[in-house]
């Protein structure tokens, strides 16, 4: 067992302490948003009517095609305008939230798509026999059903976000990359051996040990459930 | 100073965009020249480990599983970064180009082991039997009945994995390899054209995978196994 080096401790310490809450807290932040933004533009989506479903679709096509790291870096770089009363300056807190949702909610949405389009047309049936509407008919009936089969690739998507926020480091959040690297420089300068292999060593680990048991779990809900 | 939308882009200068075409074109150049690259090893490295997983053979399928797992479940930033310091830290003096298609392929490539594993396994085993009773040696199998029928299965989602490994490429911007988002990264930085300098990026990337994904679902149309089209 080899021995834990002195200034590996403190190190570590300030990584987890410091950067790895506002990892998850982007995290979450961006698969809320993606879950919430996703599940509506999916479900407008089967509706049969041409001019909305090409303007989702060309939502879904660009924010997939840019790759992330764009996306967050031009947001962040806007410059600040007003719409109406409203003064609009992102900081880079929020632009990786908001480029990570972005991405996420289009991945949901071509999700979302297809899961709602399984759902057999007798459901539709039933559910109009019970006087219900088209919102009601989704809200209550087929929307639910859908999630059913949309939670494994959900958890895959949480396994990407949190992988992802690592991007916010590139505009200079404080997560757990960020963090690292921070740690890595310090060293440098002080003692001139920044450490990089066992600090990026240590991001790679805590990273695996989140997003390895919730892969395993995608796993498991999709033999469960579909 | 701006103030709304509208003034922002009544302000775009296109003709700032043509000055830089050169600079522009040559960051083009090399996010093309890694992605192939990637693209290229993250192929070979998919069938090889794909097949090896599929077929269960001892410990290359056991370090096959790791390699998949530990690469999918950690952020590839991390991983260029990992390799640009560590192996210098290890001894090993490494270019910015060697980091840049060497992370882009060990990423691509357990992506692709995956893919092409559960292509080569949806492949009935009847069709396996059916190869060694005409005599085929495991290796002929492989080679004339798994493979083409497993290879084509795990197409679309291998071709998926390609445009990724396209995308990532735009990361070795940490590693400050001058593909096409560092160089207008750059450019921005110094001129201030953030609008112009991100609309062109952006629109560079979706005509390169918009276009790639046209082709490719072209060939896969033509590949595509005759009784699943």
């Amino acid at each position: 067992m080899p021995e834990i080096p002195d200034w590996f401790r403190p190190v570590a310490e300030y990584m987890l302490r410091e950067g790895l809450p506002e990892t998850l807290k982007i995290a979450a932040v961006a698969v809320t948003a993606s879950t919430l933004i996703g599940l509506l533009l999916g479900t407008l989506m089967t509706i049969n009517f041409l001019p909305l479903r090409s303007v989702i679709r060309l939502y879904v096509e660009v924010w997939r095609g840019i790759p992330i790291l764009v996306t967050v870096l031009f947001i962040y770089w806007l410059p600040a305008f007003d719409i109406g009363p409203l003064r609009i300056q992102m900081n880079a807190y929020a632009s990786a939230a908001v480029g990570l949702t972005l991405w996420g909610s289009a991945q949901v949405a071509e999700a979302t798509r297809g899961a709602v389009q399984s759902i057999p047309k007798e459901q539709h049936e039933a559910a109009a026999a019970l006087g219900l509407g088209w919102i009601g008919r989704h809200t209550f009936v087929i929307v639910p059903q859908a999630l059913r089969r949309l939670l494994p690739p959900m958890v895959g998507l949480l396994v990407n976000i949190i992988q992802n926020t690592t991007i916010a480091f590139v505009i200079g959040v404080s997560e757990l990359l960020e963090t690292g690297n921070r740690q890595f420089e310090n060293l440098t300068l002080a003692t001139g051996n920044g450490h990089p292999f066992t600090i990026f060593g240590f991001v790679l680990v805590v990273f695996f040990i989140i997003s390895f048991p919730l892969t395993l779990l995608a796993r498991y809900l999709e033999r469960r459930l579909v | 100073m701006f103030h709304s939308p509208v003034e922002i882009l009544a302000a775009f200068d296109t003709g700032f965009i043509w000055d830089y075409r050169h600079e522009l074109w040559e960051g083009f150049k090399n996010t093309m020249k890694v992605a192939a690259i990637g693209v290229a090893l993250a192929f070979v490295i998919g069938l090889l480990m794909g097949a090896a997983r599929a077929h269960r053979i001892p410990v290359i399928s056991q370090i096959g599983r790791a390699y998949v797992e530990v690469i999918r479940n950690t952020p590839i930033l991390v991983q260029m970064f990992f390799l640009y310091y560590g192996l210098a830290q290890l001894g090993y003096r490494v270019e910015a180009f060697t980091v840049a298609w060497l992370s882009i392929a060990i990423w691509g490539g357990a992506f692709n082991t995956e893919n092409f594993r559960a292509g080569f396994e949806a492949v009935p085993a009847r069709f396996r039997e059916a190869g060694y009773a005409l005599g085929f040696s495991p290796l002929q199998t492989f080679l004339n009945v798994t493979l083409p029928i497993g290879g084509r299965i795990a197409l679309p989602s291998s071709i998926n994995t390609y445009i990724s490994v396209l995308k990532n490429t735009s990361l070795l911007l940490v590693i400050s390899y001058p593909e096409l988002t560092s160089v207008a990264y750059n450019i921005q930085a110094n001129t201030f054209k953030t609008i112009e300098m991100f609309t062109v990026l952006a629109l560079a990337y979706l005509a390169i995978v918009w276009t790639l994904s046209a082709l490719i679902r072209l060939l896969e149309a033509r590949l595509a196994l005759p009784e699943r089209a």
